[in-house]
C-alpha cells in the first residue's frame, strides 16, 4: 500500500489548494442564496440542495463502496490460483 | 461534392494495404493517417437519404443507408479512429504493429459498417467483424490474463451476434423484412435482438466482458477499444428501441452501479472500464426516455464519450507504455516527469466531470433536462447522484492516484509525440464541444432547442461537483478514504470465471463416480455371468462333458421307471 510513501506534492502547496477550494465551495454556497430562477424538481425547491446532493452523495458512496469492498476484495492472485 | 462510396470499404481496402508496408514505417503512418482522413471526406459528401440496396433470396438488403443518425456516427468514428490511429504510429517491431495496425483499421471500418447498416444482415456481418477484430488489440499484449480475457471476449460478443441473428431471422419470418429500423419491446424478434443489443452496451449482468477484457488490451489497442464496440450499441438502442421505458431502469442502474467498483478498483485502466459503463448508462437512460431532447442527449454524450474517454484511456495507455505500471497503489507523483500528459488527464477528467467549458456539460445535462421535462421525478435524483459519482472516480480519482498522491519514486519521462499529439487533439476537440456545442448540436439526428449555458445550470452544477470534491477531500483528510489495496473485486464474471469452473468440477466428479459404480457393476454382473457360463459350458462343464452311452441307457432307464411306477399307483 502507498500510506508509506511521501507524498508527491508539496505540502505547502496542497495547504493552499484547499484553502482556495473551499474558499470556492463558500462561494458557490453562497450563491445558492441569491435564488435560482429555475426550478424543475420538488426537491430543487430546497435551499442549498446541490451541495447538500454532492456532498452526501459522494459520503454515502464511499461509505457504501467500503462495505462492498470487504464483500467482494481478493487477493490480485485470486483467478490465477485456480 | 457527393459521394457514393459505402464508408467501410476505404477502411477495409486501407487495411489490405497496411501488411505491405511493415517495412516501411514512414510510409505506413502517411497511409494509415491517411485511411480516416479520407474516409471522412467520403461521409462528407455523402447524402442524407443516400442508399445502396441489393437483392438476395428474395429480400432487399441495404448495406448502406445513410440519414442524420448514421451520419452522426459515422462523423464520430471517422474522429476516433483517426485520433487512436495518430496515438498507435510509434508501433515497432516488438508491439506487433502489422497486426495491431490492421485490426485497428478493420475493427473501425466494421464499426462504420455496422452503423450504416440498413438491414439486419449487414448488420450481423460487421457486428461479429467487430469482435474478430478487435479481439486482436487484447491478444497482441500477449500476456496469459490477455489471452483468457480475449478468449472470453470473443465468446460473449459471437453469442451476442449468433442471438442477433436468430432475432433478425424471426423478424424476417414474421415481418418479411430484413430492414433494421425502429422495433419495439414486443415478440420474439425484438427481445431476441434487444438482448443482442444489450449485451454489445454492457447492461447491467452482462456487462463483465467489458471489464474483463478492455483493461488487458495493449495500450493503442484499448483506445480503439474504447470508442467502438460500445457506441455501436448506443446506436442500435437509438434507432431500434427509442422511448422504451425499461431503457430508462437499466440506464439508471448502469450508471449507478459501476461506480462504487470504481471507487475500490486498483487498476485504473479497469476504473475507466467502470467508468464506461457509467457513462453508458446516461445514454441508455436518455434513449429510453424516448424524447428528442433526450435522444439527442444521449447520442451527444456517445459523441463526447469517445472524445473524453479516449483521452482518458490515452493518458492511462501513456503511462502504461512508460512505466508498465496501471495500477494505483504502484503509480503516483508522475506529474513531475509528465506535466503535458497530466494536462491532457486533467482535461479528461474535466470533461468527464461535466465542468462547464468541457464538453459532457453540454451534452449530459440535455438528456437530465429531458428527464426533468418528462417528469421522470424519481430517475432524475438517481442519475445526479450517478453525476456526483463521476467525480469522484474519473475527476478526482485518476488524475489523483497516477499523476499526484503519493510518491511513488517512478521517474520517466513524456511518451512518443505522437501519443501527444493525439491526446491533444482529443483535449481540445473536449474544450472545443464544450466552448461551442452548437457545432455538435448542428449534427444531431433531431432538432435543438436547447441552451446549455444557463444561469442556473451552471450554479446548480459547479455546487454539485464542487461538494462532491469537498467531501472526497474531506474522506482523504480524515484518512478514511479506501486505500489503493493490490486486489482483485469479484463481479459477474466470478460466475464464469470461478463458479462454473467449480460446479463443472462437481459435477464432473458427481458423474464420473456414478458412471463408475454403473460401469463396475455393469462390468461385474458381465464376469458373473461368464463364470457361470464357463461353469456349465467351460471343458469341465457339465453340459460340455462328454457322456458315455452306458450311462445314457441308466438314465433312459430309471425315467421309464419312475414313469412307470407313477403309471401304477
Amino acid at each position: 500500500m502507498s500510506e508509506h510513501k511521501p507524498n508527491s506534492v508539496p505540502q505547502p502547496w496542497w495547504g493552499r489548494i484547499l484553502i482556495g477550494f473551499f474558499t470556492l465551495c463558500g462561494i458557490v454556497l453562497a450563491m445558492d442564496f441569491f435564488g435560482r430562477p429555475e426550478k424543475h424538481h420538488p426537491l430543487e425547491e430546497w435551499p442549498v440542495m446541490y451541495p447538500f446532493f454532492g456532498f452526501f452523495g459522494i459520503a454515502l458512496l464511499i461509505i457504501m463502496a467500503k462495505g462492498l469492498r470487504r464483500l467482494v476484495m481478493r487477493s490480485e492472485d485470486y483467478y490465477d490460483a485456480e | 461534392m457527393p459521394s457514393s462510396v459505402p464508408p467501410f470499404l476505404i477502411f477495409f481496402i486501407g487495411a489490405l494495404v497496411v501488411p505491405f508496408l511493415k517495412d516501411a514505417p514512414r510510409l505506413r503512418a502517411v497511409w494509415l493517417v491517411l485511411i480516416p482522413i479520407v474516409g471522412a471526406l467520403n461521409v462528407w459528401g455523402l447524402q442524407e437519404g443516400f442508399e445502396v440496396q441489393v437483392q438476395l433470396l428474395g429480400y432487399t438488403l441495404t448495406p448502406v443507408r445513410a440519414d442524420r443518425l448514421s451520419l452522426l456516427f459515422g462523423y464520430l468514428f471517422h474522429l476516433g479512429a483517426f485520433i487512436a490511429i495518430i496515438y498507435s504510429l510509434h508501433l515497432r517491431k516488438g508491439d506487433s504493429p502489422t497486426v495491431q495496425h490492421t485490426s485497428a483499421v478493420v475493427y473501425a471500418g466494421s464499426a462504420l459498417g455496422a452503423v450504416f447498416a440498413g438491414d439486419f444482415i449487414t448488420l450481423f456481418v460487421f457486428w461479429e467483424l467487430l469482435a474478430i477484430s478487435s479481439v486482436f488489440l487484447i491478444w497482441t499484449r500477449r500476456t496469459p490474463s490477455a489471452i483468457s480475457a480475449g478468449m472470453r471476449y470473443l465468446l460473449v460478443h459471437v453469442v451476442s451476434g449468433v442471438t442477433l441473428l436468430a432475432g433478425a431471422m424471426v423478424h424476417a419470418h414474421n415481418t418479411g423484412s430484413l430492414d433494421f429500423g425502429p422495433m419495439g419491446l414486443e415478440g420474439l424478434a425484438a427481445w431476441l435482438v434487444f438482448l443482442a443489443v444489450g449485451v454489445k452496451a454492457a447492461f447491467p449482468l452482462a456487462h463483465s466482458w467489458l471489464i474483463d477484457a478492455y483493461p488487458e488490451g495493449t495500450p493503442t489497442g484499448t483506445v480503439f477499444l474504447s470508442a467502438f464496440t460500445t457506441k455501436v450499441a448506443v446506436y442500435a438502442l437509438a434507432r431500434g428501441f427509442a422511448g422504451e421505458e425499461v431503457l430508462m431502469y437499466i440506464g439508471a442502474f448502469m450508471a449507478c452501479f459501476p461506480i462504487f467498483y470504481a471507487v475500490i478498483e486498483n487498476d485504473l485502466r479497469r476504473t475507466l472500464s467502470y467508468s464506461m459503463m457509467n457513462q453508458i448508462g446516461f445514454m441508455v437512460c436518455g434513449i429510453g426516455v424516448g424524447t428528442t431532447l433526450a435522444v439527442n442527449g444521449a447520442v451527444a454524450h456517445a459523441f463526447n464519450d469517445v472524445l473524453f474517454k479516449g483521452l482518458l484511456f490515452m493518458s492511462m495507455g501513456a503511462v502504461m507504455y512508460m512505466t508498465g505500471k496501471t495500477k494505483a497503489s504502484d503509480l503516483g507523483g508522475l506529474y513531475k516527469t509528465m506535466p503535458v500528459t497530466t494536462i491532457f488527464c486533467v482535461v479528461g477528467a474535466l470533461s468527464i466531470s461535466a465542468v462547464p467549458l468541457f464538453n459532457a456539460f453540454v451534452s449530459k445535462s440535455m438528456i437530465m433536462s429531458a428527464l426533468l421535462e418528462e417528469h421522470h421525478y424519481w430517475i432524475w435524483p438517481v442519475m445526479l447522484f450517478a453525476s456526483a459519482g463521476v467525480v469522484e472516480h474519473a475527476g478526482i480519482k485518476i488524475p489523483y492516484f497516477a499523476f499526484f498522491a503519493h510518491d511513488s519514486g517512478i521517474r520517466t519521462r513524456e511518451p512518443p509525440r505522437n501519443m501527444l499529439v493525439a491526446m491533444g487533439i482529443g483535449a481540445a476537440m473536449c474544450i472545443l464541444i464544450g466552448v461551442q456545442p452548437q457545432l455538435l448540436y448542428d449534427l444531431l439526428p433531431g432538432e435543438v432547442d436547447y441552451h446549455a449555458y444557463s444561469y442556473t445550470h451552471i450554479l446548480t452544477q459547479v455546487q454539485l461537483l464542487c461538494f462532491a470534491i469537498a467531501a472526497v477531500a474531506a474522506f482523504h483528510l480524515w484518512k478514511i478514504y479506501p486505500a489503493e489495496i493490490p486486489s482483485v473485486n469479484l463481479d459477474v464474471d466470478w460466475v464464469y470465471r470461478r463458479a462454473a469452473v467449480k460446479v463443472t468440477r462437481f459435477t464432473g466428479s458427481v458423474v464420473g463416480a456414478a458412471d463408475g459404480a454403473v460401469r463396475r457393476a455393469f462390468l461385474g454382473t458381465v464376469r458373473r455371468t461368464m463364470r457361470g457360463a464357463f461353469r456349465a459350458h467351460g471343458p469341465r462343464g457339465i453340459l460340455a462333458r462328454t457322456w458315455p452311452a452306458g450311462s445314457m441307457v441308466l438314465w433312459v432307464s430309471i425315467l421309464l421307471s419312475a414313469f412307470l411306477l407313477f403309471q401304477l399307483f
